[in-house]
């Protein structure tokens, strides 16, 4: 498994090496509404509902938790 | 001290003579500032269940305190007050059923055909997180933290570390992380020996004392600018649990194995419980891989945030979602935000809605719910405005629905014509606010 | 203009960037062969060696002049543009070569704008003395780049010429040009300013100083006494319509020593001060 995600990790890099923007097209990408996490709190919450409602979490970052809830 | 002070006039007299330097005027005037320090982000949230079941009202906030040369202090603290009862796991009966507190010392009765619930629940959670985030050479950024939060029968403290390295003229990040967790779980009234009897009041002993479990997270991560437009990333994340990983306050009815009715028994006279139940048993070790892919798409202002995560584990349980956002701008200062998600899991391999009085007993069960088979669905909006002083306001409500149901085979009897997996509906509200100093 | 220099431009294209660039550096190179005491053969060098006899200048040369006038005055004389003779006793080199008394006495006979005869055009000045428009030169050529970056009707920019800085416009993809102030150690940055508008000068070096037991002194130079100004800040910066009017500004407020901020404070400036 790790081999398997070191090589696909290695891959992408080589293929992502021909894409991509120049620093002074960074315009949108540096909106606030383009960020990956472009509401901290609000993801935060919601890891928090899911965390405590379903069986799964995690995946964006950590697995959150740290309650007794579940 | 004279009071008419001629310093006053030097700013206008250097303009005028500025003016007669350049031969022009400024463009505009001057408008500089610095920039803010701190960065407040604060909500009020309300998270409420129907059929009096959870109702939570929490105040979060994550303060982030900006220094020079891009490093960063992030402060986070949630305060949880919930109230509501839960499903104790127990199934419905045609007549009323009396159980034990978790406490043991006091006992509580259902009506009949009503899903037993155990009503005291009910705690304030306080939770607190640092983290330090600070760039590594010319590319890299390291982020390290602690967490730790408190309720009337849990503690968890926790620790993370983050790297993420820029390739590609920033355009590719590549990202690995780690979090270690221990968490005690200090039952009310001791956390039941497992797969032991609900006893009388007053009887605790099949109670042990506190318990805890260690939790380890590991994410690794690429994020990949595609073009002005479109952002993409995928993450795999594994993580471990080990140690007391049961609810201390579920259990399962044992059952006829023909009639499917939950066996009686003669409560003491200080009360306790009128039919058997067992506490649930959980293994003690939990392994979990997860995908999470997501894109960010900017379409001519308007931004499409899509994701999709699939997590297996070593319970048995696979879960797939998918979430989907459009942030749609109304004019510089307001957008409206749908949200949907969907969210479906199979089973634990030990989920079990009641034990079979006729068969022997499982080295692991549990009535949980949230180990079933089931979907979840939210819908939400959102809107959002920026205020007069520039800072960031918005509400949201969503409707969050989980149905699901118990596998064919586990049904016995009458349970056949019972709901043994109500629906689950919640309504959350959120109002949140940013600003900064 | 002794310092590094840099145009940022938020230009269409590469092509569009050098063009204006090109424009911007032709002015700035202009300013300083022009008016650097360093060159051979300009209006400075001219004016530092008339030996006692009246130079006639130009007309640009005149407003510069008329510029130091003022600011002679406002400053009640402590802005002198004669006063860069005082560098033949004073290096500040971070060393402790503090000069005698008696030498800086002897340069002192050579500074006071006061002495010197301006009348536009012609300007006469006493034998020995000299005139250093780097006080102000540096700033004037910041407004005039940005300028004629606004006149070539291009992309917003930003021209920094060793710390002072001035822009044509706000830029149009993000919300503001984004300055670092540099702190007291290389690379190290004291505080960050978004400047939609305007301009931005620093004055003060906190590599420019001579020290001995225990006494630390600045490199501003009092015109009067020949002796660095004391209790001066390490560095202001002052924040202003046009770069010359917030590099005077600062460097009035130096020379205002311990009362540099509320000198600032009353003519309702945004600044920031370190000391």
């Amino acid at each position: 498994m790790k081999q398997i995600i070191a090589l696909l990790v290695l891959a992408m890099l080589a293929g992502c090496a021909s894409m991509g923007v120049e620093p002074w097209e960074r315009d949108v990408l540096a909106r606030a509404d383009m960020q990956l996490t472009a509401d901290p709190l609000e993801a935060a919450t919601d890891d928090h509902i899911y965390f405590s409602k379903e069986a799964t979490s995690g995946g964006r970052g950590f697995g959150g938790g740290g309650c007794g809830c579940n | 001290m004279s009071s008419k002070n001629p310093d006053r006039s030097v700013a206008a007299a250097l303009a005028s003579a500025t003016c007669a330097l350049l031969g022009t005027t400024a463009a505009a005037p001057v408008d500089a500032q610095e920039e803010p320090k701190w960065d407040f982000n604060t909500s009020i949230l309300y998270y409420g269940e129907d059929e009096d079941r959870v109702q939570d009202l929490s105040f979060k906030s994550l303060s982030r305190r900006l220094f020079t040369d891009d490093r960063v202090l992030i402060l986070g603290l949630t305060v949880d007050t919930l109230t509501g009862a839960t499903p104790s796991g127990a199934i419905r009966q045609g007549g009323p059923q009396t159980f034990t507190r978790p406490s043991g010392n006091a006992a509580y009765t259902e009506a009949g055909g009503k899903l037993p619930l155990d009503d005291t629940f009910r705690d304030t959670r306080v939770s607190i997180a640092a983290n330090w985030q600070q760039p590594a050479g010319d590319n890299g950024l390291v982020n390290v933290g602690f967490s730790a939060s408190k309720e009337y029968d849990y503690l968890h403290t926790g620790l993370n570390a983050r790297y993420a390295h820029d390739f590609n003229k920033r355009n590719t990040t590549v990202s690995s992380g780690i979090a270690y967790a221990r968490d005690t779980i200090e039952a009310v009234g001791g956390a039941p020996v497992p797969l032991t009897p609900m006893l009388d009041v007053g009887d605790l002993s099949n109670r042990r004392g506190d318990d805890d479990k260690d939790v380890l997270d590991v994410v690794l991560g690429v994020s990949q600018v595609i073009n002005r437009d479109l952002l993409v990333q995928a993450n795999y994340s594994f993580s471990r649990q080990d140690g007391y990983l049961n609810n201390p306050y579920k259990v399962l009815s044992l059952v006829d194995s023909v009639t499917g009715d939950t066996l009686s028994r003669q409560p003491a006279p200080q009360g306790g419980p009128d039919g058997q139940y067992l506490f649930e048993n959980r293994p003690d070790q939990r392994t979990q891989h997860g995908l999470y892919t997501q894109a960010k798409y900017n379409m001519g202002g308007k931004v499409v945030d899509v994701s999709y995560r699939y997590v297996t584990d070593d319970w048995d349980i696979d879960s797939h979602t998918l979430d989907l956002r459009y942030r749609w701008p109304l004019g510089d200062a307001s957008y409206l935000e749908p949200h949907m998600r969907y969210y479906t899991q199979t089973k634990a391999e030990f989920y079990q809605v009641s034990l079979d009085a006729g068969e022997s007993l499982p080295a692991f069960a549990s009535p949980d719910y949230r180990l079933g088979n089931f979907d979840g669905l939210t819908a939400g909006l959102k809107y959002g405005w920026k205020t007069r002083n520039d800072n960031d306001m918005s509400v949201r409500v969503e409707w969050y629905t989980q149905s699901g149901d118990v596998p064919a085979g586990q049904l016995i009897g009458n349970q056949l014509s019972r709901d043994n997996f109500p629906d689950l509906n919640a309504l959350i509200v959120q109002f949140s606010y940013r600003f900064s100093r | 203009m002794g310092s590094p220099c840099e145009v940022l431009l938020e230009a269409e294209s590469r092509h569009a960037a050098g063009e204006a660039g090109e424009l911007v550096a032709a002015e700035a190179w202009r300013i300083e062969d022009k008016f650097s005491r360093y060159r051979n053969g300009n209006i400075v060098h001219r004016i530092n060696h008339a030996a006692g006899t009246p130079v006639v200048v130009d007309d640009e040369t005149a407003r510069l002049l008329d510029f130091a006038t003022t600011l002679f005055g406002l400053s009640d004389g402590r802005f002198d543009i004669t006063s860069g003779v005082l560098r033949e006793v004073w290096t500040f080199d971070g060393s402790d070569r503090i000069p005698s008394p008696d030498a800086v006495e002897a340069v002192l006979a050579r500074v006071g704008w006061a002495k010197a005869t301006w009348e536009a055009p012609e300007l006469l000045l006493q034998p020995g003395m000299e005139i250093d428009l780097g006080g102000i030169g540096k700033e004037y050529a910041v407004d005039r780049c940005a300028a004629t970056l606004r006149e070539h009707g291009s992309a917003p920019g930003l021209v920094n010429f060793g710390g002072d800085l001035a822009v044509s416009g706000p830029p149009s993809r993000r919300d503001a040009w984004r300055v670092a102030i540099e702190g007291q150690q290389d690379d190290q940055v004291d505080r960050l300013i978004d400047l939609r508008a305007g301009a931005l000068a620093t004055s003060g070096d906190a590599r420019r100083y001579l020290a001995r037991g225990g006494v630390r002194y600045g490199h501003i130079l009092d015109p009067a006494t020949g002796w660095p100004i004391p209790d001066a800040p390490r560095s202001i910066t002052v924040a202003a319509n046009t770069c010359t009017e917030a590099g005077m500004l600062s460097t009035l407020a130096m020379l205002r020593g311990a009362e540099a901020e509320r000198f600032l404070d009353e003519q309702s400036v945004r600044y920031w001060c370190r000391r």
